[in-house]
């Protein structure tokens, strides 16, 4: 007996040192690498910091500044309609694709592997292609809409304020809404046959059908899909610089560019506080995320 | 009933080939355009395959900047991978299979970390970045990989080990340094499918990173693909077949990996949001 206790607590020694030692690795580079960085950048924040020097403390005068900065609030405000737009769109498409590659067709998992493209494919190359896809001169769209009669004088897309947003939001759809399909589609595949058998015979038609039967199956998932590519999609930098690169004028900046200008000229505190701004969106997603994953 | 059968049957099939279209067509026209001229271009504006030629390929595979830059960006992507893989299945391991006290934490940490996109932390790692001296290097950009990828390859292997609950406990029932060699002998064959998802999507995501290399390595000696991609485009005189070629070089790679990996993959993802 004694000795089992004795040899069951030297066990338990052993792991926790083999687990402190399997841990390590990862920790010290999540320490000097997002630890120490996310520490630095609160701290920058409150100082005038520049390249080579220090800096001095500043309080909240960078954060005042940019309140204060007509290119830090268009930023801010085009963060939000960018996001929401973004995420509605890809939430809409995501749901409808997932919901036509449910239906019985010829070649179906073909298809719902070819759907995945956009997101396969790198995001520099995504919006490269979207930014000549888009060019007033030799691009697709252009070339489209003047063969079928609906414009005759070529449209600058990216560099016309009333189009360019619209047309940054479209290429973020692309590339992002498969993920919410691959998501939904897992959804749905784990909704029981029988359910929507029962709905036959109740005689729903397919909205009766997709209220009753589908959705309360996707539901649990789709605040979880939201969060996630919302985190991304807040910090999505390069899908703007490689389109618009926030222009013309300021009508397509969102945070993390500016942050980017920020930190390019030099303004090292401006761009930890405008980068910092997001925090607060951020770490409401990540706790609710680690709620809900911990529930589960 | 027939006829609306017949109705229903056309309404599937007509949104699925103008969503077909939609998805393919950026990919189709990055290819046709990679093989035309500038000249052409502007000359004979088209969205179809014309005056097709080999000659950005050949300009590509002959520049040494594009060189530099594919070496650079596969020696990034393969050392941050290997390493990034040994440390995220020991860490999964860990927080899986070991009981200790803060293992929780370790486990919220990683999670975190998976979840803050680099876009919130470019400024401070460019600054530190400069500090010791590791900008435009190739070991820097993969160090900071590796706080990117650790996150995620662990996230998603947790997932893989949850799914051997009996192979675990046994695991779990070794003692001491046998227990290495359990997870090496009994659990790695059992995820290897797992891993070699997590080290397509490690990859990828090294291969795909943007903006810290754009912040870090500007220094053409250093360049990733992405950077030299988007440093041909100058203004209005940008080579647009080059820049397509170098993007469909760039992007084929990437796409013939997702696609072997993408059961485990698509698994993984689902697994990681969906289950929890």
């Amino acid at each position: 007996m004694a000795k089992g206790l004795k040899a069951r607590s030297r066990s338990r020694i052993q792991d926790s040192l083999l687990g402190y030692a399997t841990i390590l690795p990862a920790m010290l580079v999540l320490i000097g690498f997002f630890g120490y960085p996310l520490f630095y950048e609160v701290y920058a924040s409150f100082t005038n910091i520049t390249v080579g020097q220090s800096g001095e403390w500043v309080g909240l005068a960078n954060y005042r500044y940019l309140v204060s900065d007509s290119a830090f609030t268009a930023a801010a405000l085009n963060t939000v309609v960018y996001v929401t737009a973004a995420q509605t769109g890809k939430f809409a498409l995501g749901l409808a694709v997932a919901l036509l590659l449910q239906q019985k067709m010829i070649g179906r998992n073909l298809w719902r592997s070819v759907v995945l493209l956009p997101y396969a494919l790198p995001g520099f190359v995504a919006f490269m292609v979207w930014r000549l896809i888009y060019n007033p001169d030799v691009g697709s769209l252009n070339i489209f809409l003047d063969q079928v009669g609906i414009t005759d004088q070529p449209i600058a897309f990216l560099s016309n304020s009333s189009w360019a947003m619209s047309g940054v939001v479209l290429a973020t759809i692309w590339k992002g809404f498969p993920f919410w399909t691959i998501m939904f589609l897992a959804a749905l595949q784990a909704i029981p046959k029988e359910l929507y058998e029962a709905a036959a015979t109740d005689g729903c038609n397919a909205y009766q059908k997709f209220k009753n039967v589908s959705f309360p199956g996707i539901r649990p998932v789709i605040l979880i899909v939201f969060m996630l590519s919302t985190i991304g999609t807040i910090n999505s930098f390069e899908a703007v610089w490689l389109t618009t690169g926030g222009g013309p004028g300021n009508s397509t900046i969102i945070v993390p560019i500016y942050a980017y200008k920020s930190l390019v000229a030099f303004q090292i505190g401006q761009a930890a506080a405008a980068a910092l701004l997001l925090m607060p969106v951020v770490l409401l997603f990540v706790l609710f995320i680690l709620r809900r994953l911990k529930k589960v | 009933m027939v006829k609306q059968k017949f109705l229903s049957r056309l309404g599937i099939y007509s949104s699925l080939i103008v969503l077909l279209v939609f998805v393919i067509f950026p990919i189709y026209y990055m290819l046709t355009v990679s093989f035309r001229s500038q000249n052409s271009m502007f000359t004979n504006p088209s969205w179809f395959p014309v005056d097709l030629e080999l000659k950005n390929y050949r300009v590509a595979f002959t520049s040494r900047e594009f060189l530099t830059a594919m070496r650079n960006s596969l020696v990034i992507g393969i050392v941050t991978t290997s390493v990034g893989l040994v440390f995220s299945v020991l860490a999964a391991y860990s927080l899986t299979i070991l009981r200790y006290r803060g293992r929780d934490t370790f486990g919220r940490i990683i999670i975190v970390a998976f979840l803050t996109p680099g876009a919130l932390l470019f400024i401070p790692l460019a600054v530190i970045a400069a500090r010791l001296n590791i900008s435009n290097t190739l070991h820097g950009l993969m160090i900071i990989y590796l706080s990117f990828i650790v996150p995620l390859g662990t996230y998603l292997l947790l997932g893989f080990f949850r799914n051997l609950v009996g192979e675990l406990e046994e695991a779990a029932r070794i003692d001491g340094a046998s227990r290495l060699q359990a997870l090496w002998f009994i659990l790695l064959p059992l995820i290897a499918p797992g891993i070699a998802a997590v080290g397509i999507l490690t990859f990828t995501a090294c291969w795909n990173e943007y903006l810290v290399a754009l912040v870090l390595n500007p220094n053409p000696e250093f360049r990733t693909l992405p950077v030299a991609v988007t440093f041909l485009q100058v203004a209005d005189e940008s080579p647009i077949g080059l820049i397509m070629a170098y993007s469909s070089i760039g992007a084929i790679p990437i796409l013939i990996l997702f696609f072997i990996g993408q059961r485990f993959i698509v698994e993984g993802l689902q697994t990681g949001a969906v289950k929890g």
